[in-house]
């Protein structure tokens, strides 16, 4: 369903379906971008990202960007964009107590928020809140009170992956010097984000690590470190999640779904599918 | 066997009444007496298949903690905030999902439960 819907605190949310290519422009405002069914492609600079249903993109307010879709491909996408009124509002009820908040000086301090521009995992509680919502609005909801609880809810969600994924994971890492944690991570975060891209692409680690703007070594090294994978891996899980979505919601046969998803041989595929769900990929499509 | 009530007290039995049916939606379908000469009002929802007993406590002060399943915490938290429920917890997420809780002029909990799957792959 398609519809763009302004909120009366400048919030704004677009809903889109089918497939087409937006030329250059830029976000007037923190925005999340979702796509429910299929995939869309973003252009950002030098990088070329593609959104699936089990992530989404965060842009920050300013960046020019142009999205593209497959052609013919049925795409189903969500964005909310949040105002910065909102958005302040937001920090200062987590930030400041109940008398900082009603005192004079209260509101001199202005937010320039800048978030890592990156794919984050589309999961658990953010999915539910955006999934409802979404509901809501197809279903012409009106309440405007109610659309900007879940919109609060939604930025509690995305504060929470934040920490998980950039904070904690920065952590993670061994150096000392917390900018150089904070680069090296922004780098792997680049890593990341091709793999989630092009999973069904042959990727050398050179390619990955040119893209990160790391040596090998020291991209193998801290890309363990952060995620706990290495990016073989890490490709290997990610193309397998990506398999079960294809298997659930297609009919397209196993033996495609292979190659769909970047693997070669459908056999090392089943293996490696019974391996890590214990169920085969047939089994899996007939109980899913 | 199957869960079918849930006793609650209340010095105040109109008020109690009043909130259940005005603000939780529930109706009154009939009266019940268990103990003698202690008469219990039973009240329905049609969106749950328990009943609530209403009883005058008569010097009991037991309360009850009642968690009730939601698809969607945050819209029947606004539903129910906006009929005048004053909730003491407003949704937060716990590891079995997201929760609020309010309190009936009795004291006693409800909470609305959205139970989560956290695992699904």
């Amino acid at each position: 369903m398609d519809y763009s819907k302004v909120l009366r605190n400048n919030n704004k949310i677009v809903s889109r379906t089918g497939g087409q290519r937006q030329g250059p422009q830029y976000t007037s405002d923190l925005s999340l971008r979702f796509v429910l069914n299929g995939n869309e492609r973003y252009d950002i600079g030098r990088r070329h990202l593609s959104i699936y249903p089990d992530s989404f993109l965060i842009l920050n307010r300013g960046t020019q960007y142009s999205t593209d879709t497959d052609l013919g491909q049925q795409v189903q996408s969500f964005a909310i964009n949040f105002d910065q009124q909102f958005l302040q509002d937001f920090k200062d009820c987590w930030t400041f107590d109940n008398d900082t908040l009603l005192s004079k000086g209260y509101g001199n301090g202005k937010l320039q928020p800048e978030f890592n521009e990156t794919i984050y995992p589309f999961a658990g509680d953010i999915k539910y809140n955006v999934c409802h919502l979404k509901q809501h609005l197809d279903n012409g909801m009106q309440d405007e009170m109610l659309i900007n609880e879940y919109l609060h809810h939604t930025l509690i969600n995305y504060f929470h992956i934040y920490n998980d994924e950039i904070c904690k994971k920065a952590e993670k890492l061994d150096f000392l010097n917390q900018g150089t944690r904070v680069e090296i991570l922004r780098r792997l975060n680049l890593a990341k984000e091709y793999l989630y891209s092009n999973y069904n692409q042959n990727i050398s680690l050179e390619d990955l690590a040119e893209h990160a703007c790391l040596s090998v070594n020291h991209l193998l090294r801290t890309f363990k470190q952060a995620f706990g994978l290495t990016p073989h891996q890490f490709l290997i899980q990610l193309r397998l999640k990506r398999s079960l979505m294809l298997l659930k919601d297609t009919r397209y046969p196993v033996n495609e779904v292979v190659g769909m998803v970047g693997f070669e041989c459908p056999s090392s595929f089943i293996r490696l599918f019974r391996t890590h769900y214990k169920i085969t990929p047939l089994k899996y499509r007939q109980s899913a | 066997m199957k869960l079918k009530y849930i006793p609650v007290y209340t010095a105040d039995f109109e008020g109690q009444i009043d909130f259940y049916t005005q603000k939780l939606g529930f109706k009154v379908t009939g009266t019940m007496t268990f103990y003698e000469g202690k008469e219990s009002t039973v009240i329905q929802s049609d969106k749950l298949n328990v009943a609530l007993l209403v009883t005058n406590n008569d010097g009991n002060s037991d309360k009850s903690n009642i968690i009730i399943n939601t698809a969607d915490c945050l819209n029947d938290y606004h539903v129910l905030r906006t009929a005048g429920v004053f909730f003491c917890k407003s949704p937060a997420y716990l590891p079995a999902g997201l929760a609020a809780e309010f309190l009936d002029p009795a004291g006693n909990k409800f909470m609305l439960l959205e139970e989560r799957n956290y695992n699904e792959q």
